[in-house]
């Protein structure tokens, strides 16, 4: 005998189908209409894991970018105090070199001295350069001028903590150059240069600015191009950085993309698909269970 | 020996009254075509017992049996007990894995992943508050520090809504757990002792009572939902000894119901085993697991700035608790004293990406599998569960075109059947009204 197919049995069958074929219809209009292929973890739990850990890598490289983006500022500002630094150092060596001449008497020597020890006020000032309210060249000790203007032994206040930014994973850069390395301390140094030759122009020793201050300014003044160029280095370092952060966004925005993001073309197939298939079994459910014999029997 | 004239008539009568009675159980069968659990009847005719007619009745001389039309035997209950044990053991296998799937589905939306908001992303907003103190170190900037802070807050508020759904989604079970023992499960209980006592009359009576069987054996499939179902015969006929869990003693034997009859479920078997299962296993698991997350957090940050995290662990009654300790102005960006200074800021940063991160990937992870693997049990078992009710439905359930055709078929053999008690009538009003009148 075949099976007897029951009025129940065709009527909730009919159902079960009419209902499997909208859930699944449900589904791919929620993917449709989110843009996600995953909703939810079960939908996929590997990819959800792998997403998961690509927003946070995403996550951290907007960080680092920003990171970098605030180095770079720091090191522009360096840049700055150097140039200007450097700027009033060559100055000074004009005015040495100038006052060495033997033409020159004690009297314009004098004049000489009063202008090199504004200069030096002035190399003090760029010293005491600032970015976003921090003193640039004090090591960690950002918050008091690393050469006190008042402070005439010219003694360094800073130290020579390093400030580190991250720009990227396990990457970390110190982005400060402390005060001895550009101006040095107390007699040392640059500031300490120019202090001997103000005294030496006081003294009106031609002799002593000729042989002795010019090359010692002189090595200074190469100090501390050699200290730009570091620094120019670092900026390149950093935007080199930036610009490797920029590419591994891209590749992870792309790989998160592939992994969240529903393939439209995909659900718009499968959405059409199913949606027929769906009006399919409305359409064949309600035939099927109007029908029975009654209707042929007088 | 001679034969009364109007046998005939009594013949044609059997006829009528057992077709009659095979239209009444069309029509039963036919009202309750619809009706849940209810198993199609139909009357078992058979040939009355025949006239014996001793001798010299046929041409030899030997006798004979003259047939005396039907008799209905019995009203049969269409039925398979075997389709119903195998319906029984697939609906307990749905009913669990459908009540896990249930608490599991409302645990993975407390996850709110993949999201912008979740747990994850938080996580990330904390790296990046400690990279933004690393780049503003300096106390007298003060909304670093503020928003670390407060993202710290939110993180562990976080953690504590998630482990607070979940203790929630463990607490339901528990309640539905419960409440279904003391209140469906009884009613169940005491309607199946009862229908025990109503049959058991009946059948030593010798009747088969069909439609009081058919709601025991729905009650039993909602048992079966419930819980693991063994049936066995009572040591009277008609009654049956139910056992159910995994307890030793039956729900319902001879007497009523058990008394001594104790909750006992193994592997989640059944809606109850199931909700027991969610209970006491699965969420206290996922609560450990994500308790260990925000502990390993906690530690791993408290290791490099000693106090900031302060952690509870969740219990049965409280969520879990990971709070920041200290003021914002407290928070210190470097080990040094130094305010430019950002060693301790740098070193939490650099945890981006590391145990924590992992550990909640992995969590989400397991609890997407276990989900998905629920969802599937129970999709398959649906389809299971389904096919065996069909094949049940084809053998006790009502066709109507089957009803419909024996209709037609019943009423012709009424129709036939009074066709030939008008025979016989004709046949006697010759025999009365005709025959001796020669002449009159």
């Amino acid at each position: 005998m075949s099976a007897r197919i029951t009025t129940m049995m065709v009527s909730r069958n009919v159902l079960a189908d009419i209902n499997s074929a909208a859930a699944r219809l449900d589904h791919t209009r929620a993917k449709s209409s989110s843009g996600k292929e995953l909703t939810r973890p079960s939908d996929n739990p590997y990819a959800v894991a792998r997403a998961l850990r690509l927003r946070q890598t995403l996550e951290g490289t907007h960080q680092h970018q920003r990171n970098a983006s605030d180095a770079i500022g720091w090191q522009e500002a360096t840049e700055q105090a150097l140039s200007e630094i450097t700027e009033a150092g060559q100055k000074a060596r004009d005015l040495i070199v100038q006052a060495g001449n033997d033409t020159a008497t004690p009297a314009s020597r004098t004049a000489i001295a009063a202008e090199l020890s504004q200069i030096i006020q002035t190399i003090k000032e760029h010293g005491n350069a600032t970015y976003a309210g921090r003193f640039l060249f004090g090591g960690t000790e950002t918050q008091s001028p690393p050469y006190p203007a008042a402070d005439a032994t010219d003694a360094y206040r800073g130290n020579d903590g390093l400030i580190a930014r991250e720009i990227g994973p396990n990457v970390s850069l110190a982005v400060n150059v402390t005060g001895p390395e550009v101006l040095g301390t107390g007699q040392t140094g640059l500031l300490g240069v120019l202090r001997t030759a103000v005294a030496h122009l006081a003294a009106s020793d031609g002799a002593a600015l000729r042989d002795v201050d010019v090359a010692a300014l002189d090595g200074q003044l190469d100090r501390l191009m050699g200290v730009r160029a570091d620094n120019g280095a670092k900026s390149n370092r950093i935007e080199s950085a930036l610009s490797r952060l920029a590419q591994f966004e891209e590749s992870t925005l792309s790989q998160l993309s592939e992994t969240e993001d529903a393939d439209f073309a995909q659900v718009m197939i499968d959405l059409n698909s199913q949606q027929a298939a769906y009006n399919a079994a409305l359409k064949s459910g309600a035939n099927i269970v109007q029908s029975s014999l009654m209707d042929f029997l007088r | 020996m001679p034969i009364s004239s109007f046998y005939g008539l009594q013949t044609s009568l059997r006829g009528l009254l057992a077709q009659q009675r095979s239209i009444d159980i069309t029509g039963h069968n036919i009202a309750n075509a619809s009706t849940r659990g209810y198993s199609r009847q139909e009357a078992t005719l058979t040939a009355s017992d025949a006239l014996f007619i001793p001798a010299g009745a046929v041409q030899n001389g030997a006798g004979a049996h003259l047939g005396s039309g039907v008799d209905v035997q019995s009203y049969r209950r269409v039925r398979d007990t075997f389709l119903d044990l195998q319906f029984r053991t697939q609906s307990t296998a749905l009913g669990g894995n459908a009540a896990r799937s249930e608490a599991l589905d409302r645990a993975e939306l407390a996850l709110a992943e993949p999201s912008d908001d979740g747990l994850a992303a938080q996580l990330a907003q904390f790296w990046n508050a400690w990279s933004n103190l690393a780049n503003t170190p300096e106390a007298n900037q003060p909304a670093a520090r503020q928003a670390l802070l407060s993202q710290a807050r939110a993180l562990g508020d976080a953690f504590g809504a998630i482990d607070a759904q979940f203790q929630t989604v463990g607490t339901q079970a528990q309640e539905e757990y419960d409440a279904t023992i003391g209140g469906e499960l009884k009613s169940i209980a005491a309607e199946i002792a009862d229908l025990n006592l109503s049959i058991k009359k009946f059948v030593t009576a010798g009747d088969s009572p069909n439609d009081l069987l058919d709601r025991r054996d729905a009650l039993l499939d909602r048992l079966s939902e419930l819980g693991q179902v063994s049936v066995s015969n009572g040591a009277e006929a008609g009654s049956i000894i139910v056992k159910f869990g995994a307890g030793g003693e039956p729900l319902v034997n001879d007497a009523g119901v058990n008394p001594a009859w104790t909750a006992s479920f193994t592997d989640g078997n059944g809606r109850l085993g199931g909700l027991l299962k969610i209970a006491t296993e699965t969420i206290p698991s996922y609560r450990a697991s994500l308790s260990g997350v925000a502990e390993q957090l906690a530690g791993a940050v408290n290791a490099i700035h000693p106090g900031f995290f302060g952690f509870t662990a969740g219990t049965a009654t409280g969520a879990m608790k990971l709070e920041p300790l200290l003021a914002a102005g407290d928070i210190r960006a470097a080990s040094g004293t130094s305010p430019g200074a950002n060693d301790i800021a740098q070193a939490v940063a650099a945890l981006r990406g590391g145990a924590a991160d992992s550990g909640y990937e992995a969590f989400v992870a397991r609890l997407g599998t276990e989900t998905r693997e629920v969802k599937r049990q129970v999709s398959n078992g649906e389809v299971l569960t389904r096919s065996v009710d069909d094949r049940r439905q084809s053998v006790s359930g009502v066709a109507m075109d089957e009803e419909m055709s024996n209709l037609v078929r019943f009423q012709r053999a009424y129709q036939a059947s009074a066709r030939a008690m008008s025979t016989m009538d004709e046949m006697l009003d010759v025999l009365i009204n005709r025959t001796g009148r020669v002449g009159i």
